[in-house]
């Protein structure tokens, strides 16, 4: 492409980065949030009660069969979910027989008033799972393109990643020259710091991304290799799972979850349970599962006891086998969801997230400071891509953070009864992006930045207020109450506008630093060239005295 | 009509950029497809054949990663496409002869 292969690179990695830069920056952020969709679906059903009861898992569960059996009697698929760190409230869930043309029926959960044992109506929400599905399913386009896109967009990242690398001779000496100065050589320094601060992240984000379809990606190569049936037991051995039990469709009476509770504490001799599975319910051939740690490929499989659920005698399941492949492809899939974390990995994992959106941001931002002095002498002004790039930079880089608070306020602002309210939580953020990327176009592109930084810094601060006058659950309540839950999501919503915010001051005083330096610079260079002509006048008098 | 072949002059500089991508996108493609085939053929001998498959198939994007990069490293854009069938063909054909030697039919 270039002279040297090093050049060549250099040039690869900035068009490969710009392409996709804003979509790979949208995956980054809603990747990152979905390290905490539970706790942010949490947020936005504030009906879910504050924790104040000390009632024992046992108790729970029979309340918890009580509803069931009342609610859900034609179901053959229960679920459980007891209270747990990171989902506080009671929940119940069920799966309906497919209808016609469905190839799996519908799912309903249901969180539980414990005290009552009754059902907490909950406002209709997307919640942190729509937000979460946004990173990998995008949201307009139907499922298989969107796979395909965002297979095409992380394929890229991983060539920025692997150029990146190459293109850096001195990768860590890099990493130790920070040169804290305004304009390009502290954009540089900056993307090469967060790029390299979290290299083996990145590495392993993009890389296990694509481990996420491959099947799908790679569908020719599958298809030449195996026919149907094969491929069906080739996926078995990928995703290894329990096996089904099927209802013998004769009704029998169910022992109760607190009876079989009993025996799975002893065994386990602790009080932990996370979930319980119940299939085939009230019928001969119902099986009861026990979990008390519900992770992924980390599975234990004595964190496991499975029931008949009518005679009570303990059933012992065969372990799902990894075979040595499907253990390397599960194992990175583990590694990108982060399902095993306990809540200071979590943060690690949402923190390391951002550091690669911030990555990406800077890269985006390097690409037009770079090319500014020169866009900037243009007769014509700056060229069409040139402004392009920079109001879609102003649109995603600030603009999809208030997106996103959007569809929080939307939650909180959209009428309850609101038809197809959960949709439109949804709309309202692509709206505001929509909103966001078209502003810049029409306003001076310093004052646009400045804008919306401080339209952020506002939106994310008054997030906590807005919650304190729309629901019975502000700052005070639920720190109290210990609903760290409730209160962590207040308090991070309000660390994200102070730091928009520092951003927006130190924005404005680099632009009056620009201004007043350019000015100095005027009068000096004027100073200058007084001096000069008056040297020259004093030369020619000389040499016309002479 | 020979102003209009001036300007859509296929030595310019975007033209062989143009090439390049499709060579990187479609060409890396078959070449990934080409050497995950490769790959199990090889992985058969020592590991069972689903195991091979799996793993081929999750090595594939690190190829294809590789390749696109040296789609952009020759100094043209011929150079990419001569290399890519180049190597297309070899790996097919050592694929084909190493399937002559296992029983494994696929």
């Amino acid at each position: 492409m270039k002279d040297t292969f090093r050049q060549s690179m250099k040039w690869f990695h900035t068009w490969v980065g710009l392409v996709v830069g804003w979509v790979l920056f949208f995956m980054f952020i809603t990747g990152s949030a979905g390290y905490f969709y539970k706790e942010i679906t949490h947020y936005m059903e504030p009906e879910r009660p504050l924790i104040n009861h000390q009632l024992s898992n046992s108790e729970l569960l029979d309340k918890a069969q009580q509803y069931m059996s009342i609610h859900a009697s034609d179901v053959q698929e229960w679920d459980v979910f007891l209270p747990s760190r990171r989902d506080t409230n009671l929940q119940v869930g069920w799966r309906h027989a497919p209808k016609e043309g469905e190839s799996r029926g519908k799912y309903i959960k249901q969180v539980l008033d414990a005290n009552t044992g009754q059902q907490v109506i909950t406002r209709a929400t997307g919640g942190g799972r729509s937000l979460y599905r946004m990173h990998y399913s995008l949201h307009y386009l139907e499922t298989r393109l969107s796979y395909w896109i965002v297979g095409f967009c992380t394929m890229l990242m991983l060539l920025a990643v692997i150029t990146g690398v190459v293109i850096h001779k001195k990768i860590f000496s890099d990493f130790f020259t920070f040169r804290a100065k305004k304009g390009l050589p502290g954009w540089l320094d900056s993307h090469n710091v967060l790029s390299v601060i979290a290299l083996p992240f990145h590495f392993m984000i993009t890389y296990s991304g694509l481990l996420f379809f491959p099947f799908i990606y790679m569908a020719l190569s599958v298809s030449i290799q195996t026919n149907e049936p094969e491929l069906n037991e080739l996926m078995d051995e990928v995703y290894p799972s329990s096996a089904e039990v099927t209802p013998a469709n004769i009704p029998a009476k169910m022992q109760s979850l607190s009876s079989l509770y009993e025996q799975t504490k002893t065994i386990w001799s602790d009080d932990k349970l996370e979930l319980v599975e119940i299939y085939a319910a009230n019928d001969i051939n119902a099986h009861i599962r026990f979990s008390r740690s519900v992770t992924d490929i980390t599975y234990n499989p004595s964190d496991e006891i499975v029931f008949n659920g009518v005679t009570g005698e303990r059933i012992s399941e065969p372990e799902r086998q990894y075979t040595v492949s499907a253990m390397i492809h599960n194992g990175f899939i583990s590694l990108h969801e982060g399902q095993f974390s306990v809540t200071i990995v979590r943060w690690l994992y949402f923190f390391t997230g951002l550091i690669g959106a911030a990555m990406i941001a800077s890269g985006l931002v390097l690409w037009t400071t770079k090319r500014k002095p020169q866009q900037m002498k243009k007769p014509n002004g700056p060229d069409f891509g040139y402004r392009l790039v920079e109001q879609l930079n102003i649109g995603t880089i600030v603009g999809l953070p208030i997106a996103i608070a959007s569809y929080f306020y939307g939650n909180r602002l959209l009428p309850i009864e609101m038809a197809n309210r959960a949709e439109w939580e949804i709309h309202l953020l692509f709206i505001s992006w929509a909103l966001l990327l078209t502003y810049p176009a029409y306003r001076p592109k310093a004052k646009a930045w400045s804008e919306q930084l401080h339209l952020a810094a506002a939106i994310f601060i008054f997030m906590p207020v807005l919650n304190a006058l729309t629901t019975d659950k502000h700052l005070g309540i639920t720190l109290s109450h210990g609903d760290w839950l409730y209160a962590g999501f207040d308090l991070t919503m309000l660390a994200i506008g102070l730091t928009f915010a520092f951003a927006g001051f130190k924005f404005n005083k680099s632009q009056r630093n620009k201004t007043s330096q350019s000015k100095s610079a005027k009068t000096q260079r004027s100073n200058i060239k007084t001096t000069v002509d008056n040297e020259l006048v004093l030369n020619k008098e000389n040499s016309g005295a002479l | 009509m020979s102003s209009l072949l001036d300007k859509i002059n296929f030595t310019k500089p975007r033209w062989q950029v143009f090439s390049r991508v499709l060579a990187a996108v479609f060409g890396g493609y078959a070449l990934a497809t080409a050497a995950s085939l490769f790959i199990a053929q090889l992985l058969i001998y020592i590991i069972e054949k689903n195991q091979a498959i799996h793993i081929s198939i999750m090595l594939t994007f690190l190829i294809y990663a590789g390749t696109a990069i040296w789609v952009f490293s020759v100094t043209s854009a011929r150079q990419a496409w001569v290399g890519l069938l180049k190597f297309n063909v070899i790996l097919l054909a050592s694929t084909w002869l190493l399937m002559q030697f296992t029983d494994v039919t696929s």
